[in-house]
């Protein structure tokens, strides 16, 4: 099984990451795109702790951050630490964030470092 | 471009309703065109604000049937989705055909039955305009978003949860005064709040913010009816003027914004009617903004250019935005209290305008209003539309 990552776009053009992908650079206006894997580390920018538990979740609440990624780009997750502080660094790693009775879906876990 | 006002208004009660969403739609146009007493003139086009009729309510082209309900053959008619910033939508798409010669009566009913639902589906309703892959996959909801909004801006800002329950308070006290305001309860901060027994009945939804700091789910409708101002003074007794409206949109992930905490698009809309209509902030009497979380008021309040950023805390501390302070927001009760059915809520906001600026607020009047500002909020920022309405003389 290849392992699943989530990717940003990095602007052929400029140099630009952004994620989610847009068609138009942000930035620039250009439309060519390279893959960047958002991976590596960051710093947490804010957290919330969900009670009010949206479908496909069965738990007592589900912890979400903004992070501040070293590569240049933010991005939004789940944020698997016990004692969460707006600044605290943490690393990218992948898994299920969602679950229904015939589907799992992977992306981004925060953890701390 | 030709002048346009609002001619008339009128609304549902919010909350729980029995009927089906087209009756309701049909209450709160009948009750604006009463209130506008055309006589013979004819409505030349319907627009009708919703989101979610499709998915909650298993009905489509629901201008159509509004239309046919009303018997307003062979009026123009469209529905406007625009997430939570629909009935604004509607309302400027009926001003651009008033003000193009298009049409010269148009009637603008914002209505949503979100009841029809549970709460778990009306609130992932609301979180499918969340970015698909960047956001919802992940769990994300509107309060979600919020939350972490709320947490830095605490941290960013010295805003405290007693801020926040001050515009519960605040607003649940106006609602009291609005017959149409779905929450009808007095609260205190005691008892939101400082009580032991404040954590059971006001539990975390997206820590920081509470359940009392989140708009209810609701049902209803809101209706107006614009005109040409010129053929307005034919015969109604107050046309409002809508003065300046403005638009933006800014990004979908929440997480792109330069800085999350800038509402960069209630900035731009605002600074775009403000200019429009030749008036600033400091000229404006009464104010509706789109608080679905107690922290949106304070926030919009500072975006919009009432208070300086990181100040919307204090003025909302020393009285300012009380009903009966320098410029009162929220006289309706706001999202909070008069509630949310969302493609209602930006017409509803111009309901109660239009009412405060032709003195028939009733307990909640703000005395002598003559401007009015609304801010209607789309997705967690992404799509703002505002107004400046002002009171003609005849």
């Amino acid at each position: 099984m290849i392992e699943p990552s989530v990717y940003g776009n990095r602007c052929s053009a400029c140099g630009k990451v952004s994620y989610p992908a847009h068609h138009v650079c942000p930035e620039c206006g250009e439309g060519a795109f390279e893959p960047v894997e958002l991976a590596g580390e960051g710093t947490v920018l804010t957290y919330t702790d969900v009670y009010a538990l949206p479908l496909d979740y069965a738990q007592r609440y589900l912890r979400l951050g903004m992070v501040e990624l070293d590569l240049g780009v933010r991005a939004t997750g789940q944020l698997l630490d016990e004692n969460p502080e707006i600044g605290k660094r943490v690393k990218v790693t992948i898994g299920v964030v969602r679950q229904s009775s015939d589907k799992k879906i992977y992306g981004l876990q925060f953890v701390p470092v | 471009m030709r002048q346009v006002a609002i001619a008339g208004c009128g609304m549902t009660k919010f909350g729980r309703s029995d009927v089906n969403l087209v009756e309701l739609m049909c209450e709160s146009s009948v009750g604006a065109l009463r209130h506008a007493d055309l006589g013979e003139r004819r409505v030349d086009a319907v627009y009708v604000a919703n989101m979610g009729a499709a998915r909650i309510n298993k009905q489509t082209a629901i201008a159509s049937a509004l239309v046919d309900r009303l018997s307003l053959f062979p009026a123009m008619a469209e529905s406007v989705e625009n997430g939570p910033a629909s009935g604004a939508s509607a309302f400027k798409n009926g001003f651009l055909a008033v003000a193009s010669g298009m049409a010269d009566v148009v009637l603008v009913t914002g209505a949503e039955k979100m009841r029809a639902v549970n709460n778990l589906e009306a609130t992932d309703f609301v979180a499918s305009l969340t970015h698909p892959e960047a956001e919802y996959i992940y769990g994300v909801t509107l309060p979600s978003l919020a939350g972490m909004f709320t947490r830095l801006y605490m941290k960013q800002f010295g805003v405290t949860a007693e801020h926040l329950a001050m515009v519960a308070i605040k607003n649940q006290e106006n609602a009291l005064k609005n017959p149409f305001a779905h929450i009808q309860q007095r609260i205190t901060i005691e008892g939101i709040l400082h009580a032991p027994e404040a954590v059971v009945n006001n539990p975390f939804v997206a820590d920081p913010l509470r359940l009392y700091d989140c708009c209810p789910v609701s049902d209803g409708a809101a209706s107006l009816v614009l005109c040409e101002l010129d053929l307005a003074r034919e015969f109604c007794p107050a046309p409002i003027r809508v003065a300046g409206i403005g638009q933006a949109t800014d990004t979908h992930a929440v997480h792109e914004r330069p800085d999350p905490t800038q509402l960069t698009a209630v900035h731009l809309a605002a600074e775009k009617a403000f200019s429009i209509s030749g008036l600033s902030p400091k000229e404006i009497d009464v104010v509706e903004l789109h608080d679905a979380f107690t922290i949106l008021e304070i926030a919009e309040s500072e975006a919009a250019g009432f208070f300086p950023k990181g100040e919307g805390h204090l003025a909302l501390e020393q009285g300012t935005t009380s009903l009966d302070g320098a410029l009162p927001i929220n006289p309706s009760g706001g999202l909070k209290g008069r509630g949310h059915p969302v493609g209602a809520t930006g017409v509803a906001q111009l309901v109660e305008l239009t009412w405060q600026l032709r003195g028939e607020a009733d307990a909640r009047q703000v005395k002598n209003a003559k401007s009015g500002f609304a801010c209607n909020f789309g997705g967690f920022g992404n799509n703002v539309i505002t107004t400046v309405l002002v009171r003609e003389d005849r």
